[in-house]
């Protein structure tokens, strides 16, 4: 309940930043919804050469590409903005006065920074959900609309669970820029359905970052073509990469030596 | 009385790589480190009763803000013990963190986008501090401080002077028992200095609050500290009343004379002496005489450059 609240004083702070800014809230606005636009091109140009690509459609691919973006929307609206504080946190030693609150350290990171403007990419991700459905003249049932749903949930665990891990790293290596440049463009791949990989990159995909996870399996269940086990085995390792992710940032956070002032 | 803060035998080694200067030494630093423990605190041990005010002095890197951090939980002591309010800070127990501060001249936490207000908000949900006694204690702080509308102005728009009164605000909403300030005036210009120690005095007058002061500003150990703990290079110099240090350190008076004939002269005079030396200069045509103990700053130098072993 203390946490909840927390969560909304930290959301609001991140609201009124973003509002302090008109010129910039505009421009944002207009940035995201062009940005979605934009990442549908590629798969337009793909699709306009054949029917299907590694059996799918354009319209289930692009069920995929709107989990990408609603995904992409919550690594750059929710998890990446606290990553990147938590990275300047330590290298200006101010982490001090987190660790100082009586409050759990990792929520209180990582709640600390919020890109509202990533609403609207979400926003569009749904509108692109309807559109897909609508071509596809399917109504998924209940059942179907839960399970992506839930998967959706452990997509997101899965997603911040990553980004702790990679945070974890600031502690050992400070500087950690290409860290997350390589997080942001591995996770680049998650646009595509996960069966267009072969061999060796589909293996990383499925149990490394698992990105066939966050995206695809969401479109599969919503278009009732993912097996109830596999939804299972699904939430099982969302959960495990969050509680491993716990245990690492634990140990990580013992390691801080705090800036000099 | 029981001793609220309790150091004994506290020791913090950071582990410290070195390389020698240039171009190969770097190349061979990044596959073979050489590492060095660099003793930061030796063997330190003060102990601080409740409602204290104590000056924690020191040269630059004797080990003040190690020892601080240490108090505060922030680091974790190498060897030896601390207890501050009963807790081991260590733990970072919630019940520890409700009790203390940290405030630090050269780190702030207020949001840099948004007026105080907000980090104050943010704060009173991190202690759970109730709605009333939030809007008291911001209140009397506020008007100590003689803040009025400025917590409603974006921090980036404040002064530094009013940014560090706001930093305090936000450091103390919980109103803690014991306050580590760490250079809390540092950069200030001398009636903010004035000010910072008149509510600092305050605080802990009001609150019976325990306060373990760092500064380089030695006017403000002088004005707030009854007591002071002196360290160098980790180690306790000095521990004990202030007045009696100078003493020790510089048993002399400094007498100051502006003769009539325009000059100004400044004697340094044992205290023995003092009498004779004043009736001598009186002899000479005085216009205005003082007699004040020599400046802190000098009394550290001789201090730490060990002509006095303390």
């Amino acid at each position: 309940m203390r946490y909840l609240r927390l969560f909304v004083v930290q959301l609001r702070a991140s609201v009124q930043v973003t509002m302090q800014y008109r010129a910039e809230f505009f421009v944002g606005v207009f940035m995201a919804l062009f940005y979605v636009a934009w990442n549908l091109i590629p798969m337009f140009v793909l699709w306009g050469q054949r029917t299907t690509i590694a059996g799918w459609t354009l319209e289930e691919a692009a069920l995929v590409t709107a989990w990408f973006t609603l995904l992409r929307a919550l690594l750059d609206g929710a998890v990446q903005p606290s990553l990147q504080a938590v990275v300047e946190h330590i290298r200006k030693g101010t982490l001090d006065f987190v660790l100082l609150k009586p409050a759990d350290a990792q929520f209180l990171v990582s709640t600390a920074k919020f890109e509202v403007m990533n609403f609207f990419d979400a926003s569009a991700a749904v509108a692109l959900v309807l559109w897909a459905l609508h071509r596809l003249h399917r109504v998924p049932s209940p059942a179907q609309i839960g399970a992506a749903l839930l998967l959706t949930v452990a997509a997101a665990a899965l997603l911040y669970a990553l980004a702790i891990l990679v945070i974890s790293a600031a502690f050992y290596v400070v500087r950690l820029d290409n860290l997350i440049y390589l997080f942001n463009s591995v996770f680049d791949a998650g646009r595509w359905p996960a069966s267009v990989f072969r061999g060796t990159w589909r293996i990383i995909f499925t149990f490394v970052v698992p990105l066939a996870l966050m995206t695809t399996y969401p479109a599969l269940a919503l278009l009732g073509r993912l097996e109830t086990s596999t939804t299972a085995i699904a939430l099982g390792g969302a959960l495990a990469f969050v509680i491993v992710a716990r245990a690492v940032w634990k140990r990580s956070i013992g390691h801080y030596r705090s800036a000099s002032s | 009385m029981t001793a609220q803060i309790q150091v004994e035998k506290l020791v913090k080694e950071y582990r410290v790589h070195e390389r020698g200067a240039g171009a190969w030494a770097s190349l061979r630093s990044l596959f073979k480190r050489q590492y060095r423990a660099a003793r930061a605190v030796d063997e330190l041990s003060f102990s601080i009763a409740a409602g204290e005010r104590v000056g924690f002095l020191g040269p630059n890197g004797a080990g003040k803000t190690t020892t601080l951090k240490v108090l505060s939980g922030l680091l974790h002591p190498t060897a030896g013990t601390v207890r501050v309010d009963g807790f081991d800070p260590r733990k970072r127990d919630f019940d520890f963190l409700r009790r203390i501060t940290l405030v630090m001249g050269q780190k702030q936490q207020l949001l840099w986008d948004l007026p105080p207000v907000d980090t104050f908000a943010m704060n009173r949900a991190i202690y759970d501090i109730p709605r009333r006694e939030f809007d008291e204690t911001v209140a009397e702080l506020t008007t100590l401080l003689d803040l009025g509308p400025l917590i409603k102005r974006p921090t980036r728009q404040l002064s530094l002077g009013e940014r560090m009164k706001c930093e305090l605000v936000a450091a103390l909403l919980h109103r803690p028992k014991v306050l580590f300030l760490d250079e809390p005036t540092i950069g200030l210009d001398v009636s903010m200095q004035l000010t910072m120690r008149a509510f600092i005095r305050d605080y802990n007058e009001r609150f019976g609050a325990t306060v373990l002061l760092t500064s380089h500003y030695m006017d403000d150990v002088a004005a707030l500290c009854p007591r002071v703990v002196v360290i160098d290079k980790g180690r306790l110099i000095y521990d004990g009343d202030l007045a009696a240090l100078v003493r020790k350190v510089r048993p002399q008076k400094r007498v100051v004379v502006r003769l009539s004939d325009g000059k100004t002269e400044t004697h340094d005079v044992p205290d023995g002496e003092l009498q004779s030396c004043i009736a001598k200069l009186l002899q000479r045509g005085v216009v205005d005489l003082t007699v004040e103990d020599p400046p802190l700053e000098d009394v550290m130098r001789d201090l730490f450059l060990g002509n006095h072993a303390a």
